[in-house]
């Protein structure tokens, strides 16, 4: 009995901590400019892939296959924001909800079907991983979740360190709570949108090494955890990453009892159950901001 | 002189739509004299459909602002309905196409009333969610519900769907020349749905639907009931959706959870945002461009979806109209350069005083 509630905090555990970092990345966006990344899942394979290219193809040592992920997912939010996201702010302000998000929504089709072009459909394994278990007393974990874990936990250290310490953060912080108050103020608001991208790429891209060393390497890789990451998000109140990071655990473990007691295909469903009713009780989320979305 | 007065009433704008409508049904009753194909005019139906779909998620989106994500979802409930109906109950395809179309209201009512509380892009994120949920659940089913034979049939259908629940009886009736029996039912099937289409967004509620999206704000300042208005909206769009998911089951005598994927949710979006958002016959439009472009992607096999990401993303960003929207910048423009060149020239033209030249 203990090893199997063990069994299923640990997986509960360490896809919840996969989902609050992807969760981090989408909400990060949504906060400080109003966009929904729905090229994030792209993102999330993009990293995946580049760090098997690296370590698997060119031989180099993991360090510089996680580096190559966190760099491609930065390049990949440059990328969009020069391509898209700074022609559609030019745009009427009140359309940019709608067009970001169906431009993104090419976008990443586009980029998960180069990437199944380039590397072809059949999974892959990602070299990311570490074999066997650890023992702590009566209870068997196996390494790999722990590492994954582990790589969440200093991911959003790193994060929080960066939002909450430096000017960047500042900057960021600032053009989240009031984007014109924070412009007037001297904040480039353009940098901030850029630096912004470039970071949750970056996470994206951790992300994406982390997830496929749990399962394999696949183009439409990064889709489930991301529909996931969408629903934590509006839990949450997009835009809240405290929230976001409670809302992932908490649904992670919620999912993975369920997935348990009723079988793997009623997780999503009862997740999704979960959600509305929430929603119907709170409708901008447990922790958002009650203005902005009622009406 | 009186029977000019109830004309003038008709504005300029109902006259274009009108020729337009025109020339378009007389296009569509030549198509089958002129096309012998099969492959051709079987791409056409299906066209047909897609547009049919594409209006419908305009009227949802471009009209009335709710971004909905999960119209194929919508299109699927009316498309296994039909075909459950007939799987199961053994009825004639034709008295089962309503019934599925409630139940396809039904169904969005339900999703609506989940959804429609919230706005913008958490209504896209549930309804999305929910798209997926019915994805995964019936390609997941693998419970027996029946024995056909010896072969064991999901309730759902799981992962192949149904097929050989029956047809639109075309076949019987015209043998060989059945698919010019079917695109007359689609094309009927899509200019009724225009027509209503063209109904509402005319009509006082039509109004309200495109004050909730305009100024939504003002819009329930000035008492339109934002989540009734939005309900009403959802359940109409949703009745011709899911009539058209009947006839598409019926069409293709099959109907299986591929219609749920991803692609085709964006084949629809990216019909409605090349051709124009909001705009009456911008989902007509981008159906024409999109599948001629798919047509001629074809040849590269595998870039189609690659292309068709692209397409999205590029027209979303060069023109935000779609391609009715830069048509009429261009009758704008083109009218003003006329005007200015008038305007420009001697004044013999004095008795008729243009209106206020615009490139003033």
């Amino acid at each position: 009995m203990v090893d199997v509630l063990m069994a299923i905090l640990v997986a509960g555990f360490t896809s919840g901590a996969l989902y609050a970092l992807a969760t981090v990345g989408l909400s990060l966006v949504w906060g400080s400019m109003g966009m929904l990344n729905m090229a994030h899942a792209a993102m999330l394979t993009l990293g995946g892939y580049v760090a098997f290219t690296v370590i698997t193809s060119l031989g180099l040592p993991i360090a510089i296959g996680f580096a190559g992920a966190i760099l491609a997912g930065a390049v990949a939010g440059a990328i969009l924001y020069f391509a898209i996201v700074r022609n559609l702010l030019k745009n009427d302000k009140s359309t940019f909800e709608a067009n970001v998000m169906i431009a993104t929504v090419g976008i990443g089709i586009a980029l998960e079907n180069a990437i199944l072009l380039t590397y072809g459909g059949q999974p892959l394994k990602q070299p990311v991983s570490i074999a066997g278990t650890f023992r702590l007393g009566p209870l068997t974990l196996p390494w790999q979740n722990l590492l994954i874990i582990a790589v969440v936990v200093v991911m959003m250290v790193v994060v929080s360190l960066a939002l909450g310490r430096t000017r960047m953060g500042r900057a960021i912080r600032a053009t989240a709570q009031n984007r014109d108050a924070a412009q007037l103020m001297g904040v480039a608001v353009n940098r901030v949108y850029l630096q912004v991208l470039m970071l949750s790429g970056a996470l994206a891209g951790i992300c994406g090494v982390m997830v496929s060393s749990m399962t394999q390497l696949s183009p439409p890789l990064g889709n489930d955890p991301m529909l996931k990451a969408f629903i934590m998000c509006v839990v949450a109140g997009l835009g809240n990453l405290p929230g976001a990071v409670a809302a992932a655990l908490g649904l992670a473990l919620f999912e993975s009892f369920v997935q348990y007691a009723l079988g793997a295909r009623w997780g999503f469903p009862s997740l999704l159950f979960v959600v509305i009713a929430v929603l119907i009780w709170r409708p901008s989320g447990l922790f958002g901001r009650a203005e902005i979305r009622r009406m | 002189m009186t029977d000019t007065k109830p004309m003038s009433r008709i504005s300029r704008s109902a006259r274009t739509d009108l020729a337009i409508s025109l020339v378009l049904v007389a296009a569509a009753i030549a198509l089958p004299f002129m096309v012998d194909s099969r492959y051709i005019l079987g791409q056409i139906v299906l066209a047909l459909f897609y547009a049919t779909i594409a209006s419908q998620w305009n009227l949802l989106f471009g009209f009335s602002g709710i971004f909905s994500l999960a119209q194929m979802a919508i299109f699927a409930f009316g498309g296994y309905a039909t075909a459950m109906l007939c799987f199961y109950f053994g009825w004639n395809v034709w008295a089962a196409l309503v019934p599925g179309a409630l139940g396809a209201v039904l169904f969005s009512l339900a999703v609506g009333l989940a959804c429609l509380r919230l706005t913008g892009v958490y209504v896209a994120l549930l309804t999305l969610a929910i798209a997926q949920t019915m994805y995964l659940l019936i390609v997941t089913d693998t419970e027996c519900f029946v024995m056909v034979g010896s072969v064991c049939r999901q309730f759902t259908g799981g992962a192949v769907g149904f097929a050989r629940f029956g047809d639109l009886g075309t076949r019987a009736l015209l043998r060989a020349q059945w698919l010019v029996g079917n695109y007359a039912i689609i094309a009927v099937l899509f200019a009724v749905t225009m027509v209503f289409t063209y109904a509402i967004v005319k009509s006082p509620i039509g109004l309200a639907f495109r004050a909730l999206k305009d100024n939504p704000g003002y819009a329930v300042a000035r008492g339109v009931n934002r989540f009734q208005a939005q309900l009403l909206v959802f359940g109409i769009s949703a009745f011709f959706t899911g009539l058209a998911g009947g006839f598409y089951a019926a069409h293709f005598q099959a109907i299986g959870p591929g219609v749920l994927s991803m692609s085709q949710l964006m084949f629809i979006i990216a019909i409605v945002v090349v051709g124009g958002v909001g705009t009456f016959w911008g989902p007509l439009v981008g159906t024409v461009v999109l599948v001629l472009a798919d047509e001629l992607m074809r040849e590269s096999g595998e870039f189609r979806t690659l292309g068709l990401g692209l397409i999205i993303a590029l027209s979303v960003v060069l023109m935000p109209k779609g391609l009715v929207g830069r048509f009429g910048d261009l009758v704008h423009w083109l009218a003003r350069r006329r005007a200015k060149l008038t305007d420009a020239k001697p004044i013999d033209s004095n008795i008729v005083q243009s209106p206020a030249p615009a490139g003033k």
